[in-house]
């Protein structure tokens, strides 16, 4: 604890944790079962993610308007063959070292086979919704579109006159000999664009977590082979993969027959630090919506905030209890997410509450353990490129990163917050 | 007088810049009248970026403009007039905080040299590359 | 034919209180579930022709006091005593888990079912009263040994009350064959019409008294909700379920069958205090902040409909009274199990801490969704035995008493009052965070509500398939209570 010899302990109610983090560590503690949780959800987080990204994009370039995407979760090969920028040997920056650029095998495996480990045709799957659920990426595609102005340039880019040409150019060669909808367009362009922001952000979370599924597979490869021993080694991990991929570009591009229509091209210079990673953790972690089906507000008597920037109703502050009704969006998450666990993590969850039968719950908290380290590691990185280094000489300079600690730990004093409950291991 | 760019190349402590502004094609932009204020980060400033941060951007142009203009202002500003402001506003579209008193500070950046005239601008130099946000 | 059922408990308590625990538990279940396949055999023997007592058995037995070993059953304790050796089974199958001194347990509830069943079966006042004070000592001993906190308190309380009514009972027996002069303690022999009205009225007082504290009926029912609260699932499950039937089922054979002219005369007001029951019963439940506690005093209220529908003395009404309390024993037993699973699983009773039981993962799903569905038939919910048997001890008693009736029926919404608070509270809403690590409910421990629920659905359902074995009994004692009040008219 080098800063507090400099400068006077925190007061904040959360100090233990400011300390921790100018101590360079996670807001999640390091102990040895967190590090074994949060690495096991990343792996079981990841192998999904390799099927929200590709489809994003598959959606943003390929189905496109379709007014009826019956078939919009049915990946074509070429989709699951997309090379992953950040891996196999085509990367441009090689993060996922061992893995292949094309799909992961556990996932082939189970969209081939699904839950019921057999293999029906893929209709069949669907219907059962023994597939992935990609609702759940459409939900958070949702809430990034929904609260807008969390930095970044991309909400503006998408007023633009610019991009509107780019909109009506491919709106137009899309309905090419299509007189029903170009009649709509011509009575309703502002329904079209609209719904092709929503396209615009499914490209931009696709394009998001192109990066992260790696990064996880990485996560956990890694601390298979002895690498991570501690929480810090996993959140540095992720401070150095956020500078790695922070000036990846962010594009939304449609293929339309053989012309690509680039209607957010990438030379607007949009980057993946500020146009995707910043406002997903702000949307995703942070605010989001109340979810149908777990709870009601009554808006009326101010259960819900009068500010979408005081919207709390990420994974950050969830309430994990209450899942396990069909199509909400967490539960559909946590439902991928079971089919992909290590197998030390089924056998950790086996021992604990009811062992198989609450696993959804189990693997929900301890989703919520890996989000704080993510959110740690993204405060962490925050604090890197905007303020100061930890080991600053300068106690002016420790007295600013406190701070934008303290600041950053305030959005955690809403008693929804589940930053407590984490310090804890017996919260599971 | 030299211009902005001619200062940058004829001094060693900047190679690293002079090669992301070669490589983002700014180097006309900078030689234009202007007037321009850069507060331009020496190498000591880009090798305390996390590694792997240059790579990508140097092969994403468009992203890697982005960065080096968030370092130029329009307008001469000398720490004269700077001692009076609290902010301005980048080329890129973001703003850059500033606190020019005893000692002079642009965002997390501490200036280790300021006030060198260019024919097209001023330059002030920083220890650290500010990132928008 | 009767025997059996006093011999397979009583023979079954010795035996389990003696053997193993590994042998004396599946014993113990064998035998209540052997005398259960008795009953149903004695059912598929009954005569439906006949409203008489049936499969009598008489041996003489300490003749000079008039003791004899008489026993014989007709509609009104039939189904009864199919109820009580149900109540047994489920009763043995409440809260095993951890149970301490099972042996004596169990052969304390065996005890418990021989006794009811011989209270049930008599023909002879004296053996009634021997069968009906018998069980209260392994009742106390239950609720002393496996009872909650205030089991002391509880007992006591639970003992002085029923020993009080007891005597009572003993009081009115005896004055009733002294002063009619009657042969013998045989209930057949008795000639209660010898007596004039007054002293009619004074013995129906007493035994009215005796059995009312037993049912319990407001305001001799102050012993009940300490009782039922403190004692186990398990004792609570044949406490409310079958024991105090006793009661009710001591109000209709000896008061309304024995002294029908008297009966009559204060039928208005016993229909008031039966009201009076209902209502506060109901409007306690709503006060109450403990789950247990809500039950107890919803189990007075139901009670009081029986009182009603027995003081109201038409055909219709006395079938609803033995229906109800066929109806009410099964639902309340349904009820104090599934609450005694909610206790064990979270720990508490506590309407303001319990909360999202419903939760399908981490909360106790099927029994809570059995809560609902046994607070739904409370409630009386069509489909359910609860409104089978209300609604005929409602039709049956308005014209008797309507405004009586009409306030029961008005109590009745009540009950859903308080069942919605208990199930809003308990099941709905947000599971806790920092309490929902509930253990698993397995199945081996929910069976008997499962049990319970199919046959409250089909009696629901099928009403007639209940009804069918009383009314040949109910026919008749009605018709006898009107040739008396004509009489007493003339």
């Amino acid at each position: 604890m080098t800063t507090t010899l400099k400068i006077p302990p925190s007061t904040h109610p959360y100090a233990e944790i400011i300390h921790r983090l100018e101590a360079g560590g996670s807001m999640l503690p390091d102990t040895e079962e967190n590090l074994m949780q949060i690495i096991g959800i990343y792996k079981a987080y990841a192998v999904p993610m390799d099927f929200y990204w590709r489809d994003l994009l598959y959606i943003a370039e390929r189905v496109f308007l379709d007014p009826l995407p019956f078939f919009k979760y049915f990946l074509p090969q070429e989709y699951l063959d997309l090379p992953n920028h950040y891996a196999g040997e085509t990367a441009d920056f090689r993060v996922w070292q061992k893995g292949e650029a094309s799909a992961h095998p556990e996932l082939l495996e189970f969209m081939d086979k699904g839950e019921l480990k057999k293999k029906l045709p893929k209709l069949f799957h669907h219907l059962w919704h023994d597939r992935i659920n990609m609702e759940f990426a459409e939900a958070c595609m949702r809430a990034m579109l929904w609260h807008q102005g969390m930095g970044g340039l991309f909400y503006d880019y998408l007023e633009s006159e610019e991009y509107l040409g780019n909109c009506d150019r491919a709106i137009k060669a899309y309905f090419k000999g299509n007189p029903l909808m170009l009649g709509l367009y011509k009575l309703f362009p502002e329904m079209f664009y609209e719904k092709v922001r929503e396209l615009s952000y499914y490209a931009n979370l696709g394009l998001f977590w192109e990066v992260m599924a790696p990064v996880f597979f990485e996560m956990s490869d890694r601390y298979d082979a002895g690498e991570f021993k501690t929480v810090p080694d996993a959140m540095d991990f992720l401070v150095n993969g956020i500078f790695i991929a922070a000036g990846r570009p962010i594009y939304h591009h449609v293929y339309i027959g053989d012309q690509c229509y680039e209607l957010i091209p990438k030379s607007k210079g949009f980057m993946w630090l500020y146009e995707a990673a910043l406002p997903y953790v702000e949307a995703v972690f942070y605010r989001t919506a109340p979810f149908r089906g777990t709870k009601s507000y009554n808006a009326q008597a101010q259960q819900v905030p009068a500010d979408q920037k005081d919207f709390h109703y990420g994974i950050l502050y969830a309430d994990v209890f209450p899942v396990g009704t069909a199509g909400i969006p967490p539960t559909l998450l946590m439902q991928d997410m079971l089919h992909f666990l290590p197998p030390y993590l089924v056998d950790y969850y086996q021992q604990y509450c009811r062992g198989e039968d609450d696993m959804l719950i189990q693997l929900g908290i301890t989703f919520q353990r890996s989000m704080y380290n993510v959110t740690s590691a993204v405060i962490q990185a925050l604090r890197t490129a905007l303020l100061y280094p930890l080991d600053d000489p300068n106690p002016e300079h420790l007295r600013k990163n406190r701070q934008f600690f303290e600041a950053q730990m305030d959005r955690f004093l809403r008693p929804e917050a589940r930053l407590n409950d984490i310090q804890n291991q017996d919260y599971r | 007088m030299p211009n902005i760019v001619e200062i940058a190349v004829s001094n060693d402590a900047f190679q690293t810049l002079v090669t992301a502004v070669t490589v983002a094609g700014l180097v006309e932009a900078l030689q234009q009248p202007g007037p321009l204020t850069v507060f331009a980060p020496n190498d000591q400033a880009f090798a305390k970026l996390l590694p792997g941060t240059v790579d990508t951007l140097v092969q994403n142009i468009p992203q890697l403009q982005r960065i080096l203009k968030y370092h130029v202002v329009a307008g001469r500003y000398t720490t004269a007039e700077l001692k009076d402001l609290t902010t301005l506003t980048s080329l890129e579209g973001s703003p850059i905080p500033i606190a020019c008193g005893d000692i002079f500070e642009v965002k997390n950046a501490t200036a280790i040299a300021s006030d060198i005239e260019a024919s097209n601008g001023i330059i002030h130099v920083i220890d650290t590359v500010i990132l928008m946000g | 034919m009767l025997t059996p059922l006093l011999l397979i408990p009583l023979l079954g308590a010795i035996a389990v209180a003696f053997l193993k625990p590994q042998i004396s538990r599946p014993l113990a279940a064998l035998s209540s579930l052997a005398s259960l396949a008795w009953i149903i055999y004695l059912f598929t023997q009954f005569n439906l022709q006949s409203g008489a007592i049936q499969f009598s058995e008489f041996h003489r037995w300490v003749e000079p006091v008039g003791l004899n070993y008489s026993l014989g059953v007709d509609g009104l304790s039939l189904p009864l005593l199919a109820l009580n050796s149900l109540l047994t089974l489920i009763a043995l199958y409440t809260n095993r888990n951890n149970l301490e001194r099972t042996r004596l347990h169990d052969g304390l509830i065996l005890l418990i079912n021989g006794g009811i069943a011989g209270a049930l079966m008599s023909q002879n006042l004296l053996l009634f009263i021997i069968f009906y004070e018998l069980e209260l000592i392994p009742f106390y001993l239950l609720i002393n040994i496996w009872g909650g906190e205030k089991r002391g308190y509880a007992a006591t309380k639970f003992l002085l009350y029923t020993a009080v009514s007891g005597l009572l009972v003993i009081v009115g027996f005896l004055g009733t064959t002294f002063a009619s002069q009657s042969p013998s303690f045989e209930f057949t022999d008795l000639q209660v019409q010898n007596l004039d009205l007054i002293p009619q009225l004074v013995l129906l007082t007493i035994l009215l008294i005796g059995f009312g504290i037993k049912t319990p009926l407001v305001p001799l029912h102050t012993w009940m909700p300490d009782t039922y609260v403190e004692a186990s699932p398990a004792t609570t499950v044949l406490l409310g379920g079958i024991f105090a039937k006793l009661g009710t089922y001591g109000l209709l054979r000896f008061g309304l069958q024995l002294f029908p002219t008297a009966w009559q005369t204060i039928a208005p007001g016993l229909a008031i205090i039966g009201t009076v029951s209902v209502i506060y019963g109901a409007i306690s439940a709503i006060a109450q902040r403990d789950i247990k506690r809500m039950v107890a005093y919803s189990s007075i209220g139901h009670m009081g409909y029986i009182l009603v529908a027995a003081a109201a003395g038409t055909e219709l009404s006395v079938l609803g009274a033995i229906a109800q309390m066929i109806a009410h024993g099964l639902i309340l037993a349904l009820l104090f199990f599934l609450v005694g699973i909610v206790e064990k699983t979270t720990g508490t009773r506590d309407l303001d801490i319990l909360n999202g039981l419903m939760n399908p993962i981490r909360g106790l799903p099927l029994t809570s969704a059995l809560l609902i569905l046994a607070g739904m038939a409370s409630a009386g919910i069509p489909g359910l035995i609860g409104f089978a048997a209300e609604f005929i001890v409602f039709q049956g008693s308005f014209m008797a008493f309507p405004i009586p009736t009409l306030l029961c029926i008005l109590s009745s919404g009540l009950t859903a009052v308080y069942f919605v608070i208990l199930i809003n509270r308990t099941c709905f809403g947000k599971l806790d965070n920092s309490r929902a690590y509930y253990a698993r409910v397995s199945f081996s421990q929910q069976w008997p509500a499962l049990v319970l629920t199919a046959i409250i659905i089909y009696f629901g359902l099928q009403p007639n398939a209940l009804l069918r074995w009383i009314e040949p009994t109910t026919t008749p004692l009605v018709a006898e209570l009107h040739s008396s009040i004509i009489a007493l008219r003339e």
